[in-house]
């Protein structure tokens, strides 16, 4: 087999795309025990357990009821995400031995895709190296990879179709005329924009203003506007026919972004105009303030870059600047979506700018060798001079930061399960029968993620453990509570964590609380400081 | 039933058994068993598809996955509410090959594509 040029490319970008997994795989290597906020226990849970039971389901089962029931607006107990993420999981998780790492391997291939289409679209359009910078800078993005160890998973997946969809339709509306065109660019658009909105309904809103604004731009430059009734009709019945494969989810959908917004603008629309990005402070508690931070995000040393690249772009305003113009255009319109009402979500659609500030990055980086009038062959040193440059400031300012966070990620033992809570999750799902209620009293509210996670990970209901964990809830109907609420319940009393934790009060309510109440019922297991009892009727 | 020929198809076979090999040792079998189910579901038949047509090979291998991720889930989904979840993903994978190889006899039949 000859290798030849394309190939070394290809084996360039495979182990570029390898380093940002082995990084992003970091948190789960040497340790298979899940992690992550509420999010990331609602995306396991859905495809663990389809693979672990063995079948999928319209209504929801017990134990994601309780949290989840009322989430589909269109039909309550069903899925309130469409189906094929998380069947995605699934079929990973059952192809391949154990819990952990088919489901969150399978998910840092998809939240790191991203890489592989801004590498695809960048290599089409400008060529090999900005493709590869972007890709290698994309690796090391904390705007990424912080919403990917929280949880936001479908999310990071559904921004991967962005830059694709925005291809697609880019590549026919420049090849089409009335005597020649290529279709096939328009029925894979609305293939794709079916998928994207069946993946995450906000991010498919992100491809849809990118479309109308890219339609727009390329209108005026191109003087025409591709209208071909039939082609346009057979894409409409594709993304229509791939939608109505999943109507409850697709009719939440449509009623989620119906229903009004209870938020109220508080800042001024010169103001917000003006801003690129948002206010900390109005997700104080929530998000870190790094996040909102170009400094901390992105680096500095990329700004002059940046707004080098922006300004080549609309300089040059070839048709491939035109892309990324419009797509850089598309995200601001987006991340000022308030100013017509649409508060929801708003600062997620932050972690989209990575995506193109990157590459307009490199680009701005590698035209430097171009101002300056020399010959061909010095001008290709200097941009490969220029690419080398990126890469050491990528390695000293962005590489760090991103190294940590993800090889330090969820490791101390108070953020993720125990082995005991493991060992008695397990216990629970082979030895408590399904739709029973198990509440989990121990773990404090400052690391209630456990509690969820026992109860996903024995697919069991946990239904007030909240009030337990939280006495000022139910105080006033506390017996009541323990009296007709508790009956038929499993109790789960975890002192596993006591050691850990500085604040002991918890430790003499719980002991009180088991020995006034749970005394004289069935104790059913018994170990590493976690016990489950059988509540009886008395 | 004529097969259409996969382009380089040598040199992906050396790249998927490296990307295999690196999962094994970072991950173990676990890890190298789901990666060759990620594209052996996800990317295979709809690379078998879009074969068929007037694309290059980088974008018949991102479409294909992009498609694969949410068509071949969409089928599985639906089989598995009748029957063992496990059947449905082989089922579904026979399906969509079988499809890859009778879509171009379609296409052909309904002029829509030249040999």
């Amino acid at each position: 087999m000859k290798i030849s040029k394309g190939h070394l490319k290809a084996a360039t970008f495979v182990a570029v795309y390898l380093l940002a997994l082995y990084l992003w795989t970091l948190p789960f290597q040497d340790n298979n025990i899940p992690y992550g906020e509420f999010d990331a226990i609602s995306h396991w849970e859905l495809g663990d357990f389809i693979a672990e039971s063995d079948h999928t389901f319209v209504k929801l089962p017990a134990f994601l009821d309780v949290s989840y029931g009322g989430n589909n607006y269109f039909r309550p107990h069903t899925l309130w995400y469409p189906p094929p993420y998380h069947t995605d999981f699934a079929i990973i998780s059952a192809f391949s031995p154990g819990r952990i790492v088919p489901i969150y391997l399978t998910n840092a291939v998809f939240a790191s895709f991203i890489l592989i289409s801004v590498f695809f679209v960048i290599n089409r359009l400008f060529g090999f190296m900005p493709a590869i910078l972007s890709s290698f800078m994309l690796t090391f993005s904390l705007r990424d990879i912080m919403p990917y160890l929280w949880g936001q998973w479908v999310e990071r997946f559904a921004y991967a179709f962005i830059p694709v969809i925005l291809y697609c339709f880019y590549m026919y509306f420049i090849t089409y005329s009335k005597e020649d065109n290529k279709p096939l660019y328009l029925y894979i658009m609305a293939i794709l924009l079916a998928i994207n909105l069946l993946i995450h309904p906000l991010v498919f809103f992100h491809s849809i203003v990118g479309l109308f604004v890219l339609g727009i731009f390329l209108a005026i430059k191109q003087r025409k506007i591709p209208f071909n009734i039939k082609q346009i009709g057979i894409s409409l019945i594709l993304f229509l026919v791939l939608l109505a494969i999943f109507p409850y989810q697709t009719g939440n959908v449509i009623l989620t972004f119906t229903k009004p917004s209870s938020e109220e603008q508080k800042y001024s629309p010169l103001s917000r105009l003006l801003q690129w990005s948002l206010n900390p402070e109005d997700y104080a508690g929530s998000v870190p303030a790094s996040y909102f931070s170009f400094k901390e995000m992105h680096g500095l040393w990329t700004l002059p870059f940046l707004l080098l690249g922006i300004l080549v772009l609309v300089v040059r305003r070839e048709n491939r600047d035109i892309f990324l113009l419009t797509w850089l255009i598309s995200l601001y319109l987006i991340m000022h979506r308030d100013l017509i009402g649409k508060f929801t979500f708003l600062h997620r659609s932050l972690s989209a700018t990575a995506h193109i500030f990157i590459p307009i990055t490199v680009i701005g980086a590698l035209s430097i060798a171009s101002f300056i009038k020399m010959p061909k062959i010095y001008q290709n040193f200097a941009k490969y001079g220029l690419a080398a440059l990126v890469v050491a400031l990528t390695l000293i300012y962005n590489m760090p930061q991103a190294y940590s966070t993800l090889n330090n990620a969820y490791d101390s033992p108070l953020a993720r399960l125990n082995q005991g809570q493991i060992d008695v999750s397990e216990w629970i799902k082979s030895n408590v029968p399904e739709n029973t209620n198990v509440s989990i009293i121990g773990p404090p509210p400052q690391i209630m993620q456990k509690v969820w996670w026992m109860a996903s990970f024995s697919h069991r209901v946990s239904h007030y453990f909240e009030g337990f964990l939280t006495w000022k809830t139910y105080e006033e109907n506390r017996n009541e509570t323990i009296k007709y609420h508790l009956l038929n319940d499993y109790i789960v009393v975890d002192y596993s964590d006591i050691a850990l934790l500085s604040d002991r009060s918890f430790v003499n309510t719980w002991q009180e609380f088991e020995k006034a109440n749970l005394a004289n019922h069935t104790l059913l297991y018994n170990k590493d400081n976690i016990r489950v009892y059988k509540y009886e009727n008395s | 039933m004529k097969i259409p020929r996969i382009e380089n198809i040598g040199f992906m076979g050396i790249i998927l058994a490296i990307i295999l090999i690196f999962f094994y040792m970072i991950l173990g079998a676990s890890g190298m068993i789901a990666i060759l189910g990620i594209v052996l579901f996800f990317a295979v038949p709809f690379y078998l598809m879009l074969n068929n047509f007037e694309l290059e090979q980088d974008e018949k291998l991102i479409l294909s996955f992009l498609i694969g991720v949410g068509l071949f889930p969409s089928l599985v989904y639906w089989l598995g509410i009748f029957i063992s979840f496990k059947a449905s993903i082989f089922i579904t994978f026979a399906i969509y090959v079988i499809l890859a190889y009778t879509f171009p006899k379609f296409l052909r039949k309904n002029h829509l594509k030249s040999d």
